[in-house]
């Protein structure tokens, strides 16, 4: 995957929180919506139900409150000064002019019972329905000498009455004035059926008051719009209705003759306040709610999506690092992710075994490459691989890792490669070399790392056969390093390949003894070897083995007398696929 | 409105053959006698089956009265006469919470008294033009008296007890009666002429029709109550 796709494509983790979270939201969301809608349409129902009661006890307290009204004045109505007074204007109403005193009488004691009552009207009518005297602010309505025509039961229950005044609705309740038992007079109490009257009563039913007068509204708590709304509709007695938008519960309170008092009752206004108080707390759950549904969603989506994670990461790490070599971490997240990675790991070793057959025998033509080398110069033969195994033995002696060994033994194996490109005369030339000659030896490590370069997985032997022939004071080649800058692996190769040469035979002179060769090793410490390749080199169990004529020696003028180095026998790990090294025991 | 009951009955006159020619009739030759009958249809205002926001509240120092409307009739002569005046001195007793009788008729001068027969207090106050007054209140057995002095309707109250009351006609002569329990009344030495008549009941109003009187003669009246309404 590149770097770009990773940057465009969501985690998975993302992914996986996305969608459980729009599932479980949804789910969420539904539910709430779902409880909000029966909770407000049992809510509605509450109200509707709360609003009817409280408007039927309203109706019945208002009854009681109109009959208790009634009492009261019928108790007023046996004030012995009014009866008196018009009883006795009755009885003198010949005089007219005499009549003055009696009537402020009158006058006078409406207004106390007015006082007390507090009603709009109060009058007071003789016999023959003639109002005699009146009293409150709508008195102006109820004008003396007027007559008014108020209904009583024959048992003197006074009874409410719906009366016009001067255009104006009255309700009036007629209370007889008794005296014995005769009926002297009447006396009522009167309110306009106004606004007032209805805002009013309002404030007590604590619901909206429209009052009906033949169907036609003519007074109401409601505002305008409601009150145009009302015109004409037949009301229940009791009952819900539905003007415009919203629904009302209707009671009526009371009637009298045409006209009728009603409570309305908006559902929408009193439900508003028990639905919000109620949508804070839905809202809150299903916020709550959505909140653990990110936690639960954050919880499965890691579920899920870690192992693979964790298994991406690790293929991601492995690829970065370019190991291969171990295998990859089961996850333990599922199944198939354990067999994804179990199959991952077949995979990988199936690769790793490839390459290894690949490298080897890659490693088998290079190595067949460099005994064929060493065997164009009879005194070279087995040179690259002696010189593989001290430089092997040494790296061990210094505590080199098993792979750095490897290394080393593949770069020594390889050192001289690059004398493929140094002619057979000059290579094989049994005398001494021209200035120019060895010039031509020189740049066979230069050329050595030409050939390998091309094959990248033998990269770390490279620095091996291009410097194998350098020194710490810098008077080697091909560049004159100094101490340090040369590699490890370099300076072991290059004591390593000088110990060879001391002490194997040349065209020109015997192979030195090997503690000569030692010898001449620890002289040159500092100058032409590295102190610590030399002090490991000479803390190895070395022995000292008769020249024993190798295959490639038999039948030349090699001397017999070759030192080969026995070293103990544990080979580096690789070296039983290459070329089988016989070493000889020194007898 | 009150309905006046209008009684469209005719009355019934029954003729009274009894000759009621007594000494002192006869003696005076300038005098008639008025006698004759009233009827009471029925009753003439509006009366209720309970009365009042205090219906039967009984003290019960007596029992229950026998009461007639005809007791509240008064039959007097209208024209303007001038007659002997003797001032009399009558009682309205106040029992179980009424003024007992419920009419008095007295000539001017006359004093009326207002016993307490009740175990409460009473009072005795009138509004009336012809005798405005207030005997105050007094407990059982005491007495408050008042004189009439000018003739006219004068309407009795109690201030304690809205529902009682009574009436005093106060004559400037002396020929008036007061019916007994068949209707019948008698007015004696009722001077000769032509003159009129009135029998009068509070909520009934008046009937008065015209009479002759003859001298020594017995005239015969016969009046119906109610009347249409007053208006």
């Amino acid at each position: 995957m590149s770097e770009q796709a990773a940057l465009r494509s969501p985690r998975l983790l993302v992914k996986v929180l996305c969608f459980a979270f729009a599932v479980i939201g949804c789910v969420i969301v539904a539910i709430f919506l779902l409880f909000s809608w029966q909770t407000n349409a049992r809510l509605t129902q509450t109200v509707v139900d709360n609003m009817e009661s409280s408007q039927l006890r309203f109706a019945g307290i208002d009854a009681r409150l109109r009959r208790e009204h009634t009492l009261q004045a019928m108790a007023l109505a046996e004030n012995p000064t009014l009866k008196a007074a018009v009883d006795t204007y009755y009885s003198e109403r010949g005089n007219e002019h005499e009549l003055g005193q009696l009537q402020s009488t009158i006058e006078t004691e409406l207004a106390k019972l007015q006082q007390i009552m507090a009603v709009p009207a109060l009058s007071v009518t003789d016999v023959r329905g003639v109002v005699l005297a009146s009293a409150g602010p709508n008195k102006s309505d109820w004008p003396v000498g007027a007559r008014v025509q108020l209904r009583v039961e024959e048992n003197g229950t006074p009874v409410e009455t719906v009366v016009l005044r001067n255009g104006n609705p009255y309700t009036a309740t007629a209370v007889p004035l008794v005296l014995g038992r005769d009926v002297v007079g009447e006396f009522f109490l009167a309110s306009p059926l106004d606004d007032a009257y209805a805002v009013d009563l309002a404030n007590e039913a604590r619901a909206d008051i429209a009052i009906l007068l033949n169907g036609r509204v003519i007074a109401s708590s409601t505002p305008p719009s409601l009150r145009r709304a009302l015109e004409g509709i037949a009301l229940p007695l009791s009952g819900t209705i539905v003007l415009g938008q919203d629904e009302f519960v209707v009671q009526r309170l009371s009637s009298v003759d045409s006209a009728s008092v009603y409570a309305l009752g908006s559902v929408a206004t009193a439900s508003r306040t028990a639905s919000s108080e109620t949508g804070w707390v839905l809202l809150l759950a299903g916020a709550g709610a959505l909140l653990m549904a990110v936690g639960g969603s954050w919880w499965v989506a890691r579920t899920v999506a870690h192992p693979i994670d964790r298994l991406s990461h690790s293929l991601a790490t492995m690829a970065k690092a370019r190991d291969f070599d171990r295998p990859l971490p089961p996850t333990g997240g599922s199944r198939e992710l354990d067999t994804l990675t179990a199959t991952f790991n077949e995979l990988r070793t199936a690769v790793s075994l490839a390459e290894a057959e690949s490298e080897a025998a890659y490693l088998g033509v290079i190595g067949a490459l460099a005994t064929a080398l060493d065997a164009r110069d009879p005194y070279t033969a087995g040179h690259s691989q002696r010189v593989a195994d001290l430089s092997v033995a040494i790296g061990r002696q210094m505590q080199l890792p098993d792979s750095d060994l490897e290394t080393l033994r593949l770069g020594a194996l390889l050192h001289d490669i690059g004398k493929i490109g140094v002619s057979d005369a000059v290579l094989r030339k049994p005398t001494k070399l021209t200035a120019e000659e060895f010039e031509q030896i020189k740049l066979h490590p230069t050329l050595g790392a030409r050939i390998l370069k091309p094959l990248r997985f033998l990269d770390a032997q490279l620095a091996i056969v291009e410097l194998h022939h350098e020194r710490p004071d810098g008077r080697g080649y091909p560049y004159g390093l100094k101490g340090d800058d040369i590699p490890m692996f370099a300076r072991i190769v290059h004591v390593a390949d000088a110990f060879d040469a001391m002490t194997s035979a040349r065209a020109y002179r015997g192979a030195l003894p090997i503690a000569t060769a030692l010898g001449e090793l620890w002289r040159l410490i500092g100058v032409d070897f590295d102190a610590q390749v030399v002090q490991a080199m000479a803390a190895l169990p070395i022995t000292l083995t008769e020249p024993v004529p190798s295959e490639e020696a038999t039948g030349t003028d090699r001397p017999a007398s070759g030192a080969l180095v026995q070293f103990p026998a544990r080979s580096v790990a690789h070296t039983a696929h290459h070329t089988q090294i016989a070493l000889r025991r020194a007898e | 409105m009150v309905s006046l009951r209008v009684c469209a009955g005719v009355a019934l006159s029954l003729a009274v053959l009894c000759s009621s020619e007594r000494p002192d009739v006869m003696a005076r030759a300038a005098t008639g006698t008025l006698t004759g009958r009233v009827h009471v249809i029925a009753h003439p205002a509006r009366r209720l089956a309970t009365a009042g926001a205090y219906p039967g509240r009984i003290v019960g120092i007596q029992g229950e009265r026998e009461t007639s409307e005809l007791d509240n009739v008064v039959v007097f002569v209208s024209s303007p006469l001038r007659g002997d005046s003797t001032p009399q001195r009558v009682a309205i007793r106040q029992t179980n919470e009424e003024f007992v009788p419920h009419v008095v008729a007295v000539t001017t001068g006359s004093t009326v008294e207002f016993p307490n027969d009740d175990l409460i207090f009473h009072n005795v106050f009138s509004l009336s033009r012809a005798a405005t007054f207030d005997l105050g209140r007094y407990p059982r057995n005491a007495s408050k008296a008042r004189t009439f002095t000018k003739p006219g309707v004068i309407k009795v109250f109690c201030h304690l007890h809205s529902h009682m009351s009574a009436i005093v006609r106060v004559f400037p002569h002396p020929f008036f009666a007061v019916p007994d329990r068949d209707g019948r009344f008698t007015i004696p030495n009722v001077p000769s002429g032509r003159l009129e008549v009135t029998a009068w009941h509070e909520r009934a109003g008046e009937v008065t029709h015209p009479a002759t009187i003859e001298s020594g003669e017995a005239t015969e009246l016969t009046f119906s109550l109610p009347l249409t309404d007053p208006e």
